[in-house]
Formats: structure tokens, sequence, C-alpha cells
């Protein structure tokens, strides 16, 4: 759908199972039980951002962007590319919302792949900046990299937060 | 996943056949006439579904396409929040247009849901010789492809695209309008490419 939110030509959508690094705006539309995961980088004014749709690769390495544990070595990697390191990231972990009612486990996936997210973080001694995750809303989420980081979070209840 | 022309078609008639008998049970629960587009048969790359999938407040009623065909994939009515409304008053008798989804939206939406989908199971099934059933829905009101992002999760860990089948139903009075898609998983498509190939075939 036709997304006018950020008004700049160089912001990326990213879609299922995408991840980017980079310095201009990025944001996910209508996230789910997936996870909107950001790395940030302050001093470079850089930030990664990962769709991630689920928890574990188990091997698979044709998207990265789609699993938690790709995901997050992957945009590390890049992002010492360009010069960062860990001691420089901050994390913000967004979405693993439970999206259906009077249904069996399998559909919401949400609540356990925003636990490997943070358990991955944790692992690489990455600090958390902010979190919101779990809940039974749909949300948009858009980063905007430079210097301290813009993030607004849009939820599908209409509320919006601006950090 | 790319899909040749035959393949398309046979799909698309699939699709056309159970979406046909869905808009009927729509039509005589509403005692309106339905209108309804021919089926839209895409390979989705997971990545591009926020292309396809609105991102419009929803009701997302969803289930998993089960019977002889097991853990066949699954089924989706989506219908925009003022659709869901107009239904329930529809039927409630009921006029107040400018409000929130209340439990009673909530209720009408599964039923809703559940009807349609028999009837396009019921259909399709007996066109292919088979049993498939819906499995008890789920429904989530919320950003359609927030819902749909759960259900791809299901499915998708091994593939990296969808097949959609997407028809559009709509009505002028009431104003409704809503979409049907079935996601149907790797064997299910296998299986309904087998079978469509069959019907297709000249008799001896």
């Amino acid at each position: 759908m036709e997304n006018n939110f950020f008004g700049e030509e160089t912001a990326v959508i990213l879609g299922m199972g995408e991840l980017r690094v980079g310095t201009c705006p990025m944001g996910t539309i209508g996230l789910g039980s997936c996870i909107a995961l950001i790395l940030h980088d302050q001093r470079r004014s850089l930030a990664g951002l990962a769709h991630i749709m689920l928890p574990e690769s188990h091997g698979n390495t044709d998207r990265p962007g789609k699993f938690a544990d790709t995901a997050i070595s992957v945009l590390l990697e890049e992002m010492e590319k360009f010069g960062s390191t860990k001691f420089s990231i901050a994390a913000i972990v967004v979405g693993g919302a439970k999206m259906f009612q009077f249904s069996a486990d399998s559909l919401n996936i949400g609540e356990r792949n925003a636990a490997v997210v943070k358990d991955l973080l944790q692992e690489q001694g990455i600090r958390i900046e902010y979190e919101e995750i779990g809940g039974k809303v749909g949300r948009s989420v858009y980063y905007w990299p430079e210097k301290k980081g813009r993030l607004i979070i849009k939820r599908a209840d209409g509320t919006c937060i601006a950090l | 996943m790319e899909l040749d022309a035959i393949q398309k078609d046979a799909l698309a008639e699939f699709g056309n056949i159970g979406a046909a008998h869905a808009a009927t049970t729509l039509s005589q629960m509403l005692m309106s006439p339905i209108e309804m587009t021919v089926p839209e048969v895409q390979a989705v790359d997971i990545a591009e579904l926020h292309n396809y999938i609105s991102n419009e407040i929803s009701a997302v009623v969803v289930f998993q396409i089960q019977g002889e065909v097991a853990d066949g994939g699954y089924i989706v009515v989506s219908m925009p929040r003022e659709t869901v409304i107009q239904l329930t008053n529809r039927m409630l008798g009921t006029t107040d247009a400018d409000r929130e989804i209340n439990e009673m939206d909530q209720s009408a939406a599964i039923e809703i849901g559940n009807i349609m989908i028999s009837a396009f199971l019921d259909a399709t099934a007996e066109l292919l010789d088979i049993v498939m059933l819906p499995s008890p829905p789920a429904l989530a009101i919320d950003m359609a492809h927030a819902a749909f992002e759960s259900i791809i999760a299901q499915m998708a860990g091994d593939v990296n695209d969808v097949l959609i089948f997407n028809t559009e139903l709509t009505s002028e009075a009431p104003p409704v309008y809503g979409g049907i898609y079935l996601l149907p998983n790797a064997e299910l498509m296998q299986q309904l490419f087998l079978m469509l190939k069959r019907l297709m075939e000249p008799l001896p």
C-alpha cells in the first residue's frame, strides 16, 4: 500500500524477512507477530532494521532477515563494516503481538519471537534501549537513524508514540 | 515460485467456484445481491506482502484447512471495519454505523466467515472429490497485514513465497466489501495442481 509517512524519498519500507543497514529512514508497516529489531549506533547515525518472522533459522541462510538468529548476526556484521562496535550499539525491539483470539497457540508465534530476540541480544551483550513487545495490537514502526535516533510507533488502536 | 498460464487458469477457476458459492451464501443471508470479482491468483514473495494486503483496520477471520488434506494451509476472510459494522447492523436491524467494533460485531464477523468459508470449501472439495473442512475460526480485528503476518509465519518457514487467491465481494445495499484469501501450503498446492490437471484431461 502507498505510504507517505516519511515524506522523504530515501525512506525504505522493509517487508517480511528483509533487513537493511544504513543511514536512511527505515520502517515496517503492519507488524503483527513479527519483530522489528532496530540496532542503532548513535555515534555514526547508523542503524540496522530487520523484519524478523520466526525465531530459528535451522541452518537456512538464504534470507537472514527472516529469522532472529541470522538477522542479529548479519545486522551486526554489516554494522561492523561501517566501524560500529557492539559497545556503541543499542537495540530497540518492537512487535511480537498475539493477533488471534480463540485460536490454538500455533498462530501465536509472536511471544516466542520476542523471547528469542531478547535472549540473543543479551548473549551478544547488546543493551536494549527501548522495547514494546507482546500485546494484542498490530503496529507500524518508523525509524530515523540520525544522531540520537527518532522512533515512531503507530498502533492499530490509533495510539501513537514518538521517541 | 512461477505459475504457468495453465496453472493460473486452473487455480482461478477453482477459486471462482468456491468464491461463487461463498458469495451466494452471503447474498442469501443478507437478502441482497452480491457482486464478485474473478479471483486473481498470485504467487507473492513474503517481502512484498505489504504491497498486496492493506494496512486498514479489518476483521480477519482465519481457518485452517483440514480434512483429507491434513494441515493444508489457511483460508481467510478479510473485511474492513465499516463492512463488519454494516453487516451486524443488517442482521440485528440496528442502524448506528458510527461506532467502535463491539462483541456483537466480532461474533457476526466469525459467523459470516464461517458460513462463507464452509460454502467455499464444500464447493471446491466437491469439484476435486475430496473432503476439505475448515478448522474452528480465529479472529483478529487489527491491521490486515499484521494479522496476515501471523498466518504466513506459520506457513513460510522454508519457502519465501505464498500463493494468494484473492476474490473481492461487494454489494451496494448495504455497502459491504470483503476479500477471500486462500493460502495453500506446498503439499495442498501440489495436490491441487494434480487434481486440476486430471480434471482438464479429455475423456478417453
